[in-house]
Parts: structure tokens; sequence; C-alpha cells
């Protein structure tokens, strides 16, 4: 299957979000730009008295000349430093306050895209935008923006200043923009593409590790730790490499940087000696303006080594917006079905456009039935108990709840549990509220003893409270299937679909399991995909499959004496025992 | 703890004599460009003064040319310190890495109790930080050249100026590091809120179909609007701290340097000192700021280093688990022998696997199992005797051990590359493999794709079920004809009709009249059972029942409540 990515917005329609972000939070925007300016203005204020005192020196002024710069100095550090505060806090704020709500829309967006969208994407792609582009935006909002905004503020700020003591020698300083500028233009294209190659060349080191690693007890088994330690350190040392390369590239940067100061300072101090021997100008007047410029060094050089940071929470922020604008699939109906009976009406179906999985599939469930689905792998089974839950929608034909789609269904109306299972990390009782927010204590440890889960459950190091999945305990494949089959429980659907979900635990496990299953299944419509044919020996009614078509239907005794498909799949399951 | 700080030391100590070249070639040049960046304030204030003020042009071509000549020294040493720093860094944190890599692949193992993502911050985040170290060095050299510079050029402007700056300068930047701590504890919350934030969005998406199948997309993504409001806050509290102490801090060195500056100007106006000096007064205080505050944070960047490469150190000096040994039991088809084996939930276990021999082992426990399978993989910390070849398990040369004594786990663990590559990991099975995929009927799975054998597996091979992952698993076991081979659980992800099959080809390929090899399979599939000469029945630690599979089944209440259905 081709991998088709997830969008990626135009910068024009990122910008457009940013635009209108920025302007859904007018106020909040214009006191954070009026602070920045005046935090940029009283720390450049300072030199400028110290020029005029420069000239009050050559015309040998008193030493009472000093008061106005004094009073000058001491007025700009105090407004400084609180527009300061306030200014760097107002753009954390602002930046903060945006992303919050960027990765909270960005998050619910990506949980409700259609199982399709996600399937044909993979989900690589969209886990890196939750995890890796809002982390990145995340740290250039709270480590890079506020520096960056006020870098740049201080430097027009300065600029005007010099232009405002003469504008010959603001001019001279400007000489040194276009410099900066073609750093820029030199060194972006360069290093985008080199700090990509050093992200791949790690995430092979960290992913030939992680194997490794996880791996360990198989590596040891066939004497394999010399080859998995030559690829570490070949990994390893390829991602050196290229930090080294594009080291040096940075320091080339770096060069040009110092360059374009050069040409700034010399081009002040030349031009501010032949303006001084005019008459021009004052001494004063061109000592102001080189120490001004002087200043700039340390904020412009951060502006320019944090652009590529920007560039790529930029690129980030284009993944995101582009997650913002998919179509997702909400389930909030709020209509009850007017019955519990799951109905196939004449349901074709085909992954894009390929020759139907299923066609023409009816069948119906009568409410409190349980009925077995089976049939050899590419029969069409997962399908079909896809599109009962609907997680797809048919091509052709209905699937109904009572007479009503099961994509118009409120989600609690109907559950479907897989053969893939997922503990979610953190405290158990947690993993098992995401299927009812708010359930108490009680119905909690109810559900898990439903499943036979409780006595387990219990003896975790802290109960029902310790944390699991992802950095807890881990449970083993059979313990997180008992955890989705009581999440069953606890949601408490009319109607319930279970896809091979006992198929991943161990033989022994399996009975436990299947016990859990038909617990939980108790006095709902069920739709039972069945690896085990013990499983579907104990249900209502089993439905045969083959090549997306129903064969064969009816009891379990009634088709294991009709000689069909069902009894040969009877006969080789029985002499496993 | 204090050994570890000891080699943790140690760790950082070696990290310069290692790289002592690229070190201090580097440093000497950082330390270069640091002197001239002190003196462009100080020539700003010379062409001032001999220049401006005088209209002399032979005396602005003259110091604008040293002007020029002391940025080219600068950018290039820069530039080129620069690049033997990185290198140093670079190459430390690779051999860090690799070094820490080898210990935990060690034949032997490696006796720590961190789990495998906290070995993955160790090689990476730890690695990187202890080699930082050799970037703290030139660091702190560079900023007192830099202080020396501009101290001694005030001093010899004016003596009190002098004394003024560097008595105050550090005064004023101590006192501000005094909320450091402060700061530090704010963005640490504020990183881990975030940390907590990127989990959980991962963790959501990565169970999205079972949330989807329950339909609690909606609940899911208010638990992530909660946390994600809580990161937010956190932001907001280190981002109230950041900035009072930005506001302070800019307030503080205006004062300082604008202090001076006044100082300097009474200085001036009463002819004490010339424009020029005056100017560099003004331009070195403001530069010196910057060296001093690197002064100020060194403290703390020698802290995370060293706490990284302690951490570092406790992977590198923790031993192996098993001891060094030698053995070499006699016989290329040795048996297998477990005497009054006590660990954990087994206990005074006896188990006799001769040459040949084809059993099976089911367990009514699943830690019975667990435990069996531990023992002979990494034979540590038990009673009793385990004898391959009549040699004591532990004292066997790890090597030959494996070679001899196959031990498959059941967790399957495939590596990123084809099937061909994780079936035949040698490289040397060529003309025993389609009997070895046949028999672990892991050609089904190699028939699914156009490339057949030469389908690509992802990482952990996550493109393939957990049935197909267990026959590639088994086909590799196989193929790789250990005299011994032992194994866990086998087929609990696969059909009815393949496990059957499975286990005739077990049986066919290993067992074939005359053949030694030796199999063990721990399960309670009646299919592998039928097909073993003999099963065996652990509970509660020891062997309780043996016999054929159809004699146990029919006698055995216990075997027939564990294995039958």
């Amino acid at each position: 299957m081709t991998v088709q990515l997830l969008p990626v917005a135009t910068p024009r329609a990122t910008r457009a979000w940013l635009v209108a972000e920025l302007t859904a939070r007018k106020g909040s925007a214009a006191v954070t730009l009026v602070a920045g300016v005046l935090a940029a203005v009283a720390s450049i204020a300072p030199a400028y008295a110290l020029g005029l005192l420069v000239d009050r020196i050559s015309n040998g002024g008193d030493a009472g000349a000093v008061i106005p710069v004094a009073v000058t100095i001491v007025v700009s550090a105090i407004v400084g430093g609180v527009a300061t505060t306030f200014g760097g806090y107002l753009i954390s704020r602002l930046g903060s306050r945006i992303l919050a709500d960027l990765r909270e829309r960005t998050v619910a967006t990506a949980l409700h895209l259609p199982a399709r969208v996600l399937d044909r994407a993979g989900r690589g792609d969209l886990l890196s935008r939750v995890s890796a582009d809002i982390a990145a935006i995340d740290r250039a909002v709270s480590e890079v923006l506020p520096g960056m905004i006020s870098a740049l503020l201080l430097s027009v700020i300065s600029l005007v200043a010099m232009l405002g003591i003469d504008w010959r020698l603001g001019l001279a300083g400007a000489a040194a923009v276009p410099l900066y500028v073609l750093g820029l233009r030199w060194y972006l294209p360069r290093a985008a593409p080199s700090y990509a190659a050093e992200r791949v060349a790690i995430a092979e080191r960290s992913q030939l590790f992680v194997e490794s690693m996880q791996g360990l007890p198989t590596v040891h088994a066939y004497l394999q730790e010399d080859r998995h330690l030559d690829g570490i350190e070949g990994a390893s040392g390829r991602a050196r490499d290229i930090s080294i390369n594009v080291f040096s590239l940075y320091t080339r940067f770096v060069g040009r940087i110092n360059r374009a100061e050069l040409v700034g300072l010399g081009a002040v101090l030349v031009i501010g000696f032949m303006l001084v021997r005019h008459g021009s100008v004052s001494v004063g007047a061109v000592s102001a303006a080189a120490l001004l410029f002087h200043r700039l060094f340390n904020p412009i050089a951060m502006l320019m080594v944090t652009f590529d940071q920007a560039q790529d929470a930029g690129a980030s922020l284009a993944r995101l917006v582009g997650v913002l604008g998919m179509d997702v699939e909400r389930r909030d109906a709020t209509t009850a079905p007017a019955g519990r009976e799951l109905v196939l009406d004449d349901v074709t179906f085909g992954y894009d456009g390929a020759a139907p999985v299923l066609s023409g599939v009816s069948l119906r469930i009568a409410p409190g039935e349980v009925v077995a689905l089976v049939g050899s792998t590419g029969a069409g089974k997962t399908t079909a108990a896809s599109l009962a839950a609907g997680i797809l929608r048919p091509d052709e034909g209905y699937a109904l709840v009572g007479g009503v789609p099961v994509t118009d269904l409120p989600a609690a109306a109907i559950a479907i549990v897989s053969q893939e299972t997922h503990v979610f990390s953190g405290p158990l009782a947690e993993d098992l509220r995401l299927a009812r927010p708010g359930a108490s204590n009680d119905e909690v440890a109810t559900a898990l003893d439903r499943v036979g889960a409780l006595t387990w459950a219990r003896e975790l190091p802290d109960g029902l409270e310790t944390a699991v999945g992802e950095g807890g305990v881990q449970l083993t494949a059979a313990q997180a299937q008992q955890l989705a089959l009581a999440r069953v429980v606890l949601l408490d659907p009319p109607v319930v679909v279970l896809d091979e979900a006992t198929a991943e635990a161990g033989s022994a496990g399996a009975r436990e399991l299947e016990q859990a299953a038909t617990a939980a299944l108790a006095g709902r419509t069920a739709l039972v995909v069945a690896h085990r044919l013990t499983q579907a020996a104990t249900a209502d009614r089993v439905i045969v499959m083959e090549h997306g078509k129903i064969i064969e239907n009816g009891p379990h005794a009634d088709l294991v004496t009709g000689g069909g498909r069902y009894a040969e799949l009877w006969a080789a399951w029985s002499t496993r025992s | 703890m204090s050994s570890s700080t000891k080699s943790g030391t140690a760790v950082l100590r070696r990290a310069v004599v290692r790289n002592g070249r690229h070190l201090w070639t580097g440093t000497v040049l950082a330390g270069l460009y640091q002197i001239c960046a002190a003196l462009v304030p100080i020539l700003i204030g010379v062409i001032v003064d001999r220049a401006v003020t005088t209209g002399d042009l032979a005396a602005l071509i003259l110091w604008i040319s040293v002007l020029v000549a002391m940025y080219l020294v600068l950018a290039m040493s820069y530039r080129f310190g620069a690049r033997h720093l990185q290198r140093a860094i670079a190459e430390e944190g690779h051999r860090l890495r690799v070094e820490v890599a080898g210990r935990i692949l060690h034949p032997r193992g490696l006796r720590t109790d961190r789990q495998a993502g906290d070995l993955l911050t160790v090689s990476t985040t730890d690695a990187d930080y202890s080699s930082y170290f050799l970037d703290h060095i030139p660091r702190v050299i560079s900023a007192l050249l830099a202080v020396a510079v501009s101290a001694v050029t005030l001093l010899l402007i004016s003596a009190p100026l002098g004394l003024i700056v560097l008595i105050a300068t550090p005064i004023v930047l101590v006192t501000l590091n005094l909320t450091a701590p402060l700061i530090t504890r704010r963005v640490t919350e504020q990183q881990d809120q975030a940390g907590r934030a990127t989990s959980l969005a991962t963790d959501l998406v990565t169970g999205l179909r079972p949330l989807r199948g329950i339909g609690a997309q909606d609940a899911a993504a208010d638990r992530y609007r909660v946390v994600s409001k809580r990161s937010l806050a956190a932001t907001l509290r280190a981002a109230r701290a950041q900035n009072a102490f930005q506001g302070a801090s800019a307030m503080l060195s205006m004062l300082l340097a604008g202090g001076i500056a006044i100082v300097a100007g009474v200085f001036a106006l009463s002819g004490r000192i010339t424009i020029g000096e005056f100017i560099t007064v003004i331009g070195s205080a403001q530069f010196l700021i910057e060296p001093f505050g690197t002064l100020a944070v060194v403290p703390r960047w020698v802290a995370a280093a060293r706490a990284a490469a302690n951490r570092v150190a406790s992977v590198i000096v923790a031993g192996p688990i098993l001891p060094d040994a030698a053995a070499d039991p006699a016989g290329p088809q040795p048996g297998l022998h477990l005497a009054g084996v006590t660990n954990g939930p087994l206990k005074n276990l006896n188990l006799r696997v001769r040459p040949g021999e084809f059993v099976g082992v089911v367990t009514c426990r699943p830690a019975d199992a667990e435990a069996l399978m531990r023992l002979l993989a990494v034979p540590d910390a038990y009673e009793g005797d385990i004898l391959l070849g009549g040699v004591q398990l532990a004292t066997v040369d790890r090597g030959r051990a494996r070679r001899l004594l196959h031990v498959e786990p059941h967790q399957t663990d495939l590596f990123t590359g084809s099937l061909l590559a994780n079936i035949d990991v040698h490289g040397d099975g060529a003309d025993r493999l389609g009997a070895a995929v046949r028999a672990a009927a892991a050609d089904e799975v190699a028939d699914l794709h156009p490339d057949g054998l030469d389908a690509p597996v992802a990482e952990r091979g996550t493109n393939l079920s957990g049935g197909q992952r267990q026959r590639v698993a088994l086909a590799r076991a196989l193929l790789a004809e250990p005299p011994l081979l032992v194994l866990h659980h086998p087929t609990t992800a696969v059909d009815a009709v393949t496990e059957h099959a499975i286990a005739g080809g077990i049986r066919s390929l290993r067992h074939a009249p005359g053949s030694g090899f030796g199999t063990v399979v721990i399960t309670s599939s009646p299919a592998l059972l039928s097909a073993a000469d003999r099963v065996v029945l652990i509970d509660d630690g020891a062997v309780t029942a043996e016999g054929a599979h159809a004699e146990l089944s029919a006698t055995d209440d216990t075997y027939r409540r564990t294995v039958l259905r």
C-alpha cells in the first residue's frame, strides 16, 4: 500500500491562520507590541545620552553636565526593566496561548480522523505531528520567539535612533543589513537539508539502539551482539560525521555575521570621521552611533542563529495547520436507536476502488443474540466487522442498528474490540474511564470483576491506581485484552462487535479470555469474529464467510452435521485435542 | 553513590585526555577569538580618539586597517577553533554511546536496574551532556581571558574605574544568579508538563483504534485538553520567573554600565581621561557583562555534565551478570539435565532432555515457564545443577553455550531488514532455508508479499501480524539448527490448521530417525504436545507428572484442565 502523507498547509494558509489567531487576540497583541517597543527604546536611550555627553566633554563642559545624562540612564533602566519584564511575559503568554489552542485542536482533529484516511497515511506521520511538531513549536515559542522579537525590535529602533542622530550615520550602519541578509540566504538553504540529514541519522541511531535493547534476548540467543554493536557504531559514526559537517557550515555562517559587523562598524566610523571633518556632526554623535551599533552585535547574532529554529517551527506549524483543515468524522448524534437489532443489508465494500472485499453481504442479528463469524484469512470477516461497527462506511447497502445507520449512532450505542490492544498509559482505572468518564471506583471495579481481571488488578503494586502502559507496569497481551473488554462493560453498549479479540493470548490464557468475552457480551447483541472455533461453538449462531460472501449460516450443531465448509474447519480444529 | 560520582569525574577526565589535541587547539583558538572580541570596544575608543577627534586621515587608515586585521583573526580563530571543539565533542559523545551500547549488549549481560527507556537516555542525552564538558573548558578559559584584557585596559585608563567595574560586575551577576534555582525549577516543571502532554498525545494516537472502537475520542480529547492546559499554566509560571529575571537583569546591567559611564563621564569632564578612553570604558563595561555572565552560569553547566557523566559511568562500570567461563561440554549433541533446581517459583525441579528427544513441557503457572526460560538463557542465582552435556551451564563459555543450547524467547523480536535477513541470521543457511521456512509455515508469510522472502520487515516487525512474527521467528530458530532448542509458546497467535502443520514440521525437521537434536517446547497446545516424544507437567515449580500426551490426557486431571479445552 502506498503511503499518502497527511496534508501540509501552504505558506499562505499558515500565514492566514496566524493572522486570524492574532486578530482574535487584537488587544493582547497590541499591548505586547507596545511593551516591546518601550523596552527597546529604554535600552538605547542611555547610549544616545552618552553621545551627548561626549560632546559636552569635547566642548569642555563642567561636571554638572553629567546630571541630565545620569537621570536619563536611571529612568531608562527602570522603565526598561519593567517593560522587559512585561513585554517578555506578554509575548510568551500570547504565543503559548495560541499554541495551547492549536495543539488541543490538532489532537482533537487527529482523534476524529476517519479510519481509512489514517490507514492510508499510516500512523507514523500523525504521531510525529502530535508529538515532534508540537514540541518543536513549543520550544520555539518558549525559548526562541521572545528573544527574536525583542532583538528585532531593538535592531529596528537602534537603526531609527542612528538615523535620528544623523541620517548619513544611520545609512552607514544600515550598510550591514544586506550583508546579514546575504548571510542568511547563504546559510538557510544549506542548513535545512543538513539538519534534516542529521535528524534522520540520529533517528536511525536511536532505532537501532532501541531495537537491539528490546530484542536483547534474541540478540544474545543468536550471538548477534557484535553485529548489532557494529550497526549502532556505524549509525552513531554517521550521525557524528554529519553533525561535524553541519557545524562547519554553521561556523562559516558565523564568519558572514562577523563580516557584516565589521562592514557596519567600519562604515559608521569612516563616515563619522568624514562628517566630523566637514563639521556636519559632532564627535559625540559618531560615538553614540558606534556604541549603539556595537551593542547590537549580540542581539543580531542571536536573531541570525535562531532563524533556522524559527523556520523549523514554521514548517511544523504548517504541518499542524494542515491537520486542522482535514475532514473529521464525529458521532455525536443524541437520538438513541429504536431497537437493538444489528443488520447488514446487501452490503458491498472495496478498499480504494479495488475489487470489492465484500459483495452483497446481508445478515441480521436479533437483539441479545450472539453470532460468530468464521472463515479463512482474507474472507472479509474483519471488513464485515468494521462495517457493522461503523468504522467503515459501506459503498453500497446499509449497516443498521435498530433501523438507524451505525455511522449516525451516538458513540455509546455500539462498540468494537479488535485484536489490536493498547494499554493507555497512566493509572489503570483511568484507562477504563476513557469508556465512561466519571465512572466511580466501584463501577470500575465491577467492570474489571465481570471480565475476571479484578484479582490481578488488585494485586498490582498500587491496585487500580497502578500506572500501566508506556512507562508503567507492562501488562500481558491477555491482560490488555481483558482491559479492552472491561472498557466495553463500563461503556455498556447494547451492541458489541468482537474482531478476533481473543486471538493474541497464549493458549493457556485463551480460555480465560473467552470466558471474559462471554461475560462482557451477556445481554448484548453481538457479532464475534472467531479465531478459535470453541468460541463459535458456544455462539447462538455461526456465519461462515468465504471470498467476501456468506456461504453458511446456522447453529453450530446444524453446520457440523451439515458437511459443509464449517464441518471441515471444525474437524481440523477438533483434532487439536 | 560516591563510587559512581568518582567514576563520573573519571569519565570527564578521560574525555579531556583522549580528546586532548582537538580540545587544546580549539581552546587556544577560542581564547584568541575572545581576546579579539574584547578588543573591539577598545579599538572603537582608539579610532574616535586618534582619528575622528583629530581628523587625521593617516591615523584613520592605520586604525581601520588594524580593525580589519583583527576581525580577520577573530573570524578565523572562531571558525577553526569551534570546528576543533565540535570535533572533540562529537567524537566523545560517539565513543561514550558506543561504550554504553557495548556494555548493554555484552554477551554476559549487564547487571543494572535501569529500564530500556532509561538506558536509551543514558546513551543519548547523558552521553551528549557528558561530552559538552569539552565545551565548558574553552568557554571558561575564554571568559577569563576576555575579563583579563578588559580589566587590564580599564585599569590602565583609570585604576578607580577599573576597580569599580571589576568589583561591581561580579556582584551584580552573582546577585542575579541567586534566582537561578527558582528559574531552573520552573523550567524543569514546564518541560515535564510539556513532555507529559506529548506522551499523552502519542499514547492516545497510538491507541486510536481501540479508542474509536468504544467511541472514546471525545473523552480522550478532553483528557488531552486538561493536560495541555496544565502545560500552559506551567509555561506561564516559568515565563513569569524568566521574564522577571530578564527585566531585573536588564535593569541592573543598565544601571551598572550607566553608573560606570557616569563616573567615567565625570572623569572625562574633569580631564582625567580622554574622550576615546571614555568610549572604551563604556564599550568595555558593556562587553564585560557577557564573559562575567558565562562565568556565573558555568558551575551549573559543569554540574549538569557531571550528573550525566555519573549516569554514563554507572552503566560503564556495572559488571556483567554472568562470570567469565570457558568450559566446553564434550560431544556435538549434548543432553540437558536440570537436577534439584530452585529459583523463584521453581522448587527442586528435575528435568532431563536426552539427545534426540522431543520433550513437551506444560506449566500450570506461567511464572514457572518464565523462570525456566530465564534460567536456561541466563543461568544466574539458582540452587541445584543445570548440566549441559554433563557440565555446569554457568561455567560453559557463553558463546559455546548459546550455540549448543538455543533458547528462543516467546516475545518475538524481529529487526528492521528483510524476512530473509531475519530468518537467515548468520547468512549461511541458503541450502537449508527452504526446509526451515516450510517447517515453520513461514512460507505462507513470504507468499503474501510479491517480494517473497525479500519482503521488508519494519522496525521490530510491526508490519507483520503476531502470528506472522511467530512463524518467522520459528523459522529462524529452526534454521540455526541448534543441538538443543527450547521454544516457549511458539504458536499462540497461529490458527489451528497451521499449528498442526508446524508441529509436524518441527518433528520431521529435527526428529527424523537417527537425529540427535533435542527439542523442548513449553506449550499448552495439544497439537505440539501430541507431536512430542514425552510430556512433562510442571505444577508449583516441580514436575508432577510425565508421560505421552495421550496417556496424560487420559489419566491426569490437572493436565487435562491445563491443556484440553
